[in-house]
């Protein structure tokens, strides 16, 4: 049986029994009284003119209640407004666009047409009597063209291409460029991909005069949501409910944004004045969401003969799709990206020169690693290929070139408040046993084997800021968080940052436990019902280490005078302060003096069912609310992974030997749930680097369309996974606690890249395109043997 | 068209009368409420979370029609646990932080049920008996070291104790 203090154990999370049991609450789970149905029909075209839809036979087929087009939504006007579009520094158009098209689809996938029906089954026989005739038009798909001056617009209206543009300058790059004894220059190309959670998007719509609108919705924010169907709905968001259920099946950013299907769905809730539920098939899902990190870098390096990075150049192109996605508009995942590009290495000159296109594919949804799972990529890569050039060594060249001491502004503006990179880089190497790798290299080459090893380094933001979210996303960086206690002293806790399997509740719950001296099991969190928790921005950006944690802490805190105020009256002490008095095993007293105790539970009794026995003047209740933004313009955690490969260079397969990930999380709340994090963040970067592309055929129609063809990583396919621990507390929160979710993943094709390429030196490959499938490595030992390209 | 179908389901007999094209995960989930079964994939068979035991072998439920389960014995998440008591492997599970948003979960344990009928903790036969589920969360280090322990603690079990955590 554990004990206080709570924080900083390995407990097993509250969350698990009920889903271990086939007690989960998932959107899918919930069936209310004459719920219908609905199914989506897709545009199979990349881009088409729609001349006419006949829906009479769907209508007619019985069971289906409604079948309803573009110009059904017509009359709700256009959805992005200031609120769902980012405000950046550089220049933005904006696309026009309703809930559904009416005369022109954009991407393979689009919607066309929407039927309701008593049960999916039905509905999905409906989609099948829907005639459109469609008048195919060219589709734009690929960024570089979409670039050209004379390119056709996806977007007539629009001066050209650009959905965002804009030029980073720090420093004097020309400069830094013109004294350099060595330029590397290297073209990047990331693939689509992203994370794809394995329950698809779920929503479910109820509407009654009465109570307005309830929408149960596979969400990361339902305070955003709800506000901007508001605003969409021209309703009082008070008439507007938005339950994210205690149970959603991974989000890692692909659930953050407002999508069209959940505007399409509450329109048909409120016309019909019945509930609507869609459920998101696995074709749909991955035709529109999760399709990220599709960027090209082409990237320059200054360099000084000792290996120092003197300055960076990079022409940064992110292909967006249709990017009519609201919040993000598909171009604030790049804008980041580029933001987090120098990363770890410390590079005080610099040009970024961003534009992202607008094309016929699925537009950009954000996805764990949040833009920057290529630039890390490509940063981490040409340190590498750099070293090579200078005839280094890449952890030499990483020495060289890291970021040393704390508090440090990058050179595009990120503000890192603290961390250790020279520590956790000697940890990293010394995990791997790096001189003794390379000896072992040494021997295996002289027996024909290719052994390689390679590092990354990660800033990882812990939340971000309001000054970065609100412009970025017109939201607030703070979190959030609401004690009450229950009149029989039950402690309660509501906070703005709902989860989709992080283990907020336990995470949260060990800190209040250890504030107000009672156990994690006491404290009942929830979050994600609008109706029920606070506002915040949601879940995202490794926010709940760093913001919500810390609120949550202050929130309980920020209760003790009172409880304490009561205890004394009650035990007949002179009123004191807070610190004379200590809170433990479910009971407030004299500090030292267990003897003269006071349960919670009799506080409360007296808050709520006893006032006339409470202090003189005291009001009765017992809850507070905490808002946290941390004092400082960017918490950062910073990371070393190291990874080692055997590569088999006849077939081109690579085996993972090893893989450590060197993490700060600040202070671990709960360390067990922070290696958690880690193991699945490097997992989805393995399995991105690794296997996962989104294909599109030469029309732009998408041939992964099943989990079949696009290959997410099973067990047998990832290696395990090392974690050591390196925290460095924050200077800015409570606990010192940081973040910990989104970083990984885009540590993982820097390190492996790197030991690839390592292990291929002898037969000098240069890798600079991801996936690592067996085929592109066997053609690059191919091409760099002369065999030429077949 | 409809069929009238029993299917023993968690011990219990169902007697119900189903469309024919009905999916045997539908079926759990939307006939009979048992939401613990999920579904992950386009019914193509590749997450793997929507696998239940059929007549002692795990299947993916979205696979199969209900009506093929006429006569048949079905285990699913919600038969694992006997009242209170956690089977081995869900305490497992828990005790090694094997679930993040659980969504796989219910895949994971009717897999790893049929396997553990033999336990073996080695960890790479371990990965290769999973491979037929997918997990975005957890990159499955803690999964495996679930089916470890659960391994161990079969193992070290009195047959016929162990006999009580297979009914099916």
């Amino acid at each position: 049986m554990s004990t206080a203090p709570w924080v900083g154990q390995s407990l097993p999370r509250k969350e698990d029994r009920r889903l271990l049991t086939g007690e989960g609450q998932f959107v899918s789970d919930i069936v209310l009284p004459f719920m219908l149905e609905a199914a989506f029909l897709r545009s199979p075209h990349a881009h088409a003119r729609i001349l006419a839809i006949d829906t009479r036979a769907a209508a007619a087929l019985p069971g289906v209640v409604a079948v309803r087009t573009g110009a059904d939504f017509a009359a709700l006007g256009p959805i992005l407004s200031d609120l769902s579009v980012p405000n950046l520094p550089g220049v933005t158009q904006r696309p026009v666009f309703g809930p559904m098209p009416v005369d022109e689809v954009l991407y393979a996938g689009d919607l066309v047409a929407v039927v309701v029906a008593k049960n999916r089954y039905v509905a999905e026989d409906a989609l099948q009597l829907i005639r459109v005739d469609y008048e195919p038009l060219p589709a734009l798909l690929d960024p570089e063209l979409a670039l050209a001056p004379d390119a056709p617009r996806v977007y007539p209206e629009w001066r050209d291409n650009l959905v965002y543009a804009q030029e980073f300058r720090h420093g004097d790059a020309a400069a830094a460029f013109a004294q350099a004894d060595v330029i590397v220059a290297e073209r990047f190309r990331g693939h689509r991909c992203g994370a794809t959670p394995m329950e698809p998007r779920a929503t479910l719509a109820s509407y009654t005069r009465a109570q307005g609108l309830t929408l149960w919705l596979t969400t990361q924010r339902s305070h955003i949501k709800r506000h901007l169907l508001g605003e969409y709905f021209k309703m009082p968001d008070s008439r507007i409910r938005v339950i994210a259920p205690p149970d959603v099946g991974g989000g890692f950013g692909v659930k953050a944004p407002l999508y069209r299907e959940d505007l399409v769905i509450c329109q048909l809730a409120m016309t019909l004045g019945k509930s609507v539920r869609w459920i998101e098939n696995r074709q749909e899902n991955l035709a529109n969401i999760g399709q990220e990190r599709d960027q090209i870098h082409d990237l320059e390096l200054a360099l000084r003969r000792d290996g120092r990075i003197l300055g960076l150049r990079d022409r940064m192109l992110a292909d967006c799709g249709d990017a009519r996605v609201p919040i993000y508009v598909s171009f604030s995942m790049p804008w980041l990206g580029a933001m987090y590009l120098t990363n770890g290495y410390d590079i005080p000159n610099l040009e970024i020169d961003l534009k992202c296109v607008v094309t016929h594919k699925a537009g950009l949804t954000p996805s764990r690693a949040f833009g920057s799972f290529v630039p890390r990529f490509a940063i981490d890569r040409i340190v590498d290929i750099a070293a090579r050039r200078l005839g280094l060594d890449p952890l030499a060249m990483r020495e060289i070139n890291l970021i040393k001491t704390f508090p440090h502004d990058t050179a595009t503006g990120v503000h890192c408040d603290s961390g250790d990179f020279v520590g956790a880089l000697a940890k990293a190497s010394a995990a791997i046993g790096y001189a003794d790798f390379r000896r072992a290299q040494t021997a295996a080459r002289a027996e024909g084997r290719y052994v390689g090893v390679g590092f990354s380094l990660g800033i990882e933001f812990s939340g971000l800021p309001s000054q970065i979210l609100v412009p970025m996303e017109r939201q607030p960086g703070f979190g959030v968080a609401s004690i009450k206690l229950d009149a029989d002293g039950g402690v309660q806790l509501a906070h703005g940052d709902q989860a989709q399997g992080q283990g907020h509740d336990t995470t949260l719950s060990q800190v209040v436990a250890d504030e107000l001296g009672v156990t994690p099991e006491d404290v009942k969190v929830t979050a994600g019902d609008t109706q029920s928790s606070p506002f915040a921005a949601g879940t995202l950006a490794s926010r709940m280490g760093g913001y919500t944690l810390s609120a949550a802490l202050f929130a309980a805190r920020g209760l003790k005078p009172k409880l304490a105020a009561i205890a004394a009256h009650l035990l007949q002490l002179p009123l004191g302060e807070v610190g004379d008095f200590e809170f433990a095993g479910g009971y407030v007293f004299p500090l030292g003096d267990p003897a003269r105790r006071i349960s919670l539970a009799r506080i409360a009794e007296t808050a709520f069912l006893a006032p006339t026995e409470l202090p003189p003047g005291m009001e009765g209740g017992l809850e507070f609310t905490a808002h946290f933004e941390a004092a400082t313009s960017g918490m950062q955690s910073t990371n070393v992974h190291v990874a080692s490969v055997e590569v088999f260079p006849e077939t081109g397969r690579v085996k993972i030997l090893r893989y450590v990930a060197v993490d700060d999380a600040g202070m671990a709340v709960n360390p067990m749930l922070v290696r958690g994090q880690i193991h699945g963040g490097v997992a989805l970067g393995i399995s991105n680097a690794f296997q996962e592309e989104f294909l599109y055929d030469a029309q732009g129609r998408q041939t992964t369309d099943t989990l079949q063809n696009y290959l997410i990583a099973a067990a047998g396919d990832l290696p395990h996974i090392e974690v050591i621990e390196h925290h460095v507390p924050s200077p800015h929160t409570p606990l010192g606690s940081k973040g910990k979710g989104e970083g990984p993943t885009g540590m993982a094709p820097g390190a492996l890249g790197n030991a690839i390429e390592d292990a291929l030196s002898p037969l000098g490959v240069t890798l600079t395109q991801m996936p690592f499938t067996p085929e592109r490595i066997w053609r690059l030992v191919a091409q760099a043997a002369g065999r030429g390209q077949e | 068209m409809n069929r009238a179908i029993t299917v023993r389901v968690n011990g219990t007999l169902h007697h119900e009368t189903v469309d024919h094209r009905l999916l045997l995960s539908d079926f759990l989930r939307e006939t009979l409420g048992l939401t613990g079964t999920h579904v992950g994939c386009g019914y193509e068979g590749r997450c793997g979370v929507c696998t239940v035991v059929y007549e002692g072998v795990a299947i993916k439920s979205c696979l199969m029609l209900a009506v093929q389960a006429d006569g048949a014995a079905v285990l699913s998440v919600e038969g694992l646990a006997r009242g209170e008591e956690l089977h081995p492997l869900q305490r497992a599970m828990h005790d090694c932080h094997g679930l993040q948003c659980g969504f796989c979960t219910p895949g994971f344990l009717l897999t790893m049920y049929e396997f553990l009928k033999t336990p073996v903790s080695d960890p790479n036969t371990i990965r290769a008996a999973m491979n037929g589920v997918l997990c975005r969360c957890t990159g499955y280090v803690h999964i495996v070291a679930a089916v470890e322990q659960a391994a161990r603690e079969l193992a070290q079990m009195d047959p016929d104790e162990r006999a009580r955590w297979f009914p099916l």
